[in-house]
């Protein structure tokens, strides 16, 4: 089978989780523009990394036959620096529109202040004056009451609800987001957000409709593996496997292709790696036998 | 990282000269049937938009949401006569593997009415500091078709200290602009570097024309570092010899023609003919080899430029 991660911060994992990924089948991945575990000080520490997400790493996941999109924004922690946060909401623009960028996200609320409002509000605008997807963060704590929240200034500042992905649901929420009319992602982390034992439950429940499964792997204790384990994991409780397809690929296409950032047509063919013309030692592989014409396995 | 001082002045005067107004024309002209409706009403309005005067970010918003109306894996695929006219608006310039994209954000560079004043370079710089990688490799095109190519020799420089390989072939192959104003050190790491990368030395506009003994012993250097971890030599490497260094380079070639793949060992007996070696050849043609006789043919008869490396077993061919 193949895969589609549409939450995963390549940025902090290695090649070997790139290999791996690879190898279990995940075709194409998202990388959420979000915070790096400690705050940053300066503009230009956010503009490398935007910088980062759209050229480095999406070159290091082609070498793997992963195709890589990301999304910009400023993320809900960091609104709380406010003259810093202005300085980045100032240049946003500049990486909001490029090739591949296939949201504005992750934004939303962690602590829910005013100043995290105000940041949330001008990207909702800015997503919605040049029509673009918005990826949510939804809160770890009073996470109920901020989903709903996201949605209503969501819905308040225009974005269309089928533009409109909010992430890290859970039982609790998983409701509230269907009946807006928005997609409801959900995260695998092994202990906390949701694990792949009660995902098939949900997707059991809800159906598939509108479901995203992601793996929000980043530097933390995180799986990079957790979509393929999960659509696993499904299989083997005899979910129907069309409602697997849907939930780990083709719903995140559905969602995030509206952005016209997504080139489906060469996503559903099969890419064949040939690290021997696009790889030599001062690139990342260093001296070892080039993988050729070894197609992803599906 | 300041400028370096160009090696031949003489040749910024042919960057000079060329005619802006035609180049765009050819832009328009280029584009004109390859886009969808919706594309081409995109890039009216941009090219408005650029002509009437925008601010900086402006520029670069709009030469971002060119990636909606044209995919980054269509090429230009433009025709012979196409091919042909581009040469001669630009001596080198070869678009023959340029995108569509790349080709719509020319057009776009193309509408500004600054590009020979500093305002462009400005504008250019402002660029690079939000572009993603297709962005680069547009600008290292279009960079050499502007006047006054020597304001851009740091930032053309810079683009082959990239390790993601296409934006480093973007400057380094099938550009005229290495060859014309790289000054020395600078044209030789990148010569030395395509290697690495495994990018197509035979590509490097003008590469024959700037031969030297130093870029060969660093190209014998590298034999001999790759001969000692037992790997494999790349077959463009010998591309870098031409005649000089020859108490070095001959008995490593030979050894090539004897021992390397089927690839290496035609690639020798190309280096060989670039060596001038006539007596070596003859001889290799008459020991009559089915692979390495009609070889040494061609190099004895002159055919051992940097285009004859293209055809070497297992190769695509020059026109795909």
């Amino acid at each position: 089978m193949r895969f589609f991660d549409p939450h995963i911060h390549c940025s902090s994992r290695t090649t070997d989780d790139l290999a791996a990924m690879a190898e279990a089948g995940i075709r194409a991945v998202i990388e959420p523009a979000f915070w790096l575990g400690q705050p940053r000080t300066t503009l230009g520490a956010f503009t490398d990394y935007f910088s980062s997400i759209l050229g480095w790493e999406r070159f290091r996941a082609s070498q793997f036959g992963i195709s890589h999109y990301c999304t910009i924004g400023l993320n809900s922690k960091e609104a709380n620096d406010e003259g810093l946060a202005r300085e980045v909401l100032e240049i946003l623009p500049s990486y909001a529109l490029k090739e591949g960028v296939v949201a504005i996200g992750e934004i939303g609320y962690d602590e829910i202040t005013p100043a995290e409002e105000r940041a949330y509000e001008a990207q909702l605008n800015f997503a919605a004056e040049n029509d673009m997807v918005v990826m949510v963060h939804s809160p770890h704590r009073d996470k109920k009451r901020g989903i709903q929240r996201s949605i209503d200034v969501a819905i308040n500042c225009g974005i269309p609800m089928n533009k409109l992905v909010i992430d890290h649901n859970n039982e609790e929420t998983v409701k509230d987001v269907l009946d807006s009319g928005a997609w409801a992602a959900f995260t695998i982390y092994p202990h906390t957000k949701m694990g792949s034992a009660r995902m098939c439950e949900v997707v059991k429940q809800y159906g598939p409709d509108r479901i995203i499964v992601d793996s929000s792997a980043d530097w933390g204790i995180s799986d990079p593996l957790a979509v393929p384990r999960t659509g696993a994991l499904m299989l083997e409780k005899g979910i129907d496997p069309e409602i697997v397809r849907l939930t780990t690929w083709q719903n995140a296409i559905d969602a995030y292709a509206q952005s016209g950032q997504i080139d489906v047509e060469a996503l559903e063919g099969s890419l064949e790696v040939d690290q021997r013309e696009l790889f030599g030692d001062s690139s990342i592989l260093r001296g070892q036998e080039p993988r050729v014409d070894t197609p992803v396995i599906n | 990282m300041g400028t370096l001082d160009e090696s031949d002045p003489g040749k910024a005067s042919t960057c000079a000269e060329v005619d802006v107004e035609q180049i765009g024309k050819f832009f328009c002209a280029l584009l004109d049937g390859r886009l969808s409706p919706s594309a081409a009403e995109y890039v009216d309005q941009a090219a408005a938009e650029i002509i009437a005067g925008v601010d900086l970010k402006r520029m670069g918003m709009l030469f971002a949401l060119a990636s909606r109306h044209a995919r980054d894996r269509v090429l230009l695929d433009p025709s012979e006569e196409e091919l042909t006219l581009a040469a001669k608006l630009v001596p080198g310039w070869n678009p023959e593997r340029w995108g569509l994209l790349e080709t719509l954000r020319a057009r776009l560079w193309f509408a500004r009415q600054d590009l020979d004043q500093a305002s462009c370079v400005e504008a250019v710089e402002a660029l690079f500091a939000h572009a993603d990688e297709g962005e680069c490799r547009a600008l290292y095109r279009i960079l050499p078709l502007l006047p006054d190519g020597l304001r851009f020799q740091w930032r053309m420089q810079e683009g082959c200290r990239t390790n993601i390989v296409t934006v480093f072939e973007a400057v380094a192959c099938d550009n005229p602009y290495p060859a014309r104003h790289f000054e020395d050190v600078g044209w030789r790491q990148m010569a030395i570097k395509a290697l690495f990368l495994g990018s197509p030395l035979w590509r490097v506009h003008g590469l024959d024309g700037r031969l030297d003994e130093e870029l060969a012993r660093m190209a014998l250097d590298l034999v001999e570092e790759r001969s000692s971890a037992g790997r494999p030599i790349p077959a463009d490497l010998w591309l870098c010899v031409g005649p000089f260094e020859q108490s070095r380079a001959l008995p490593l070639i030979a050894r090539e023609v004897d021992h390397g793949t089927e690839e290496g060992r035609c690639a020798g007996i190309l280096a060989l003919g670039r060596a001038l070696q006539e007596g070596r050849l003859e001889a290799l043609i008459r020991a009559q080899d089915p692979l390495l006789s009609p070889w040494a043919q061609a190099a004895q008869d002159g055919d051992c430029s940097q285009a004859a490396f293209s055809r070497l077993p297992g190769r695509e061919a020059p026109n795909q």
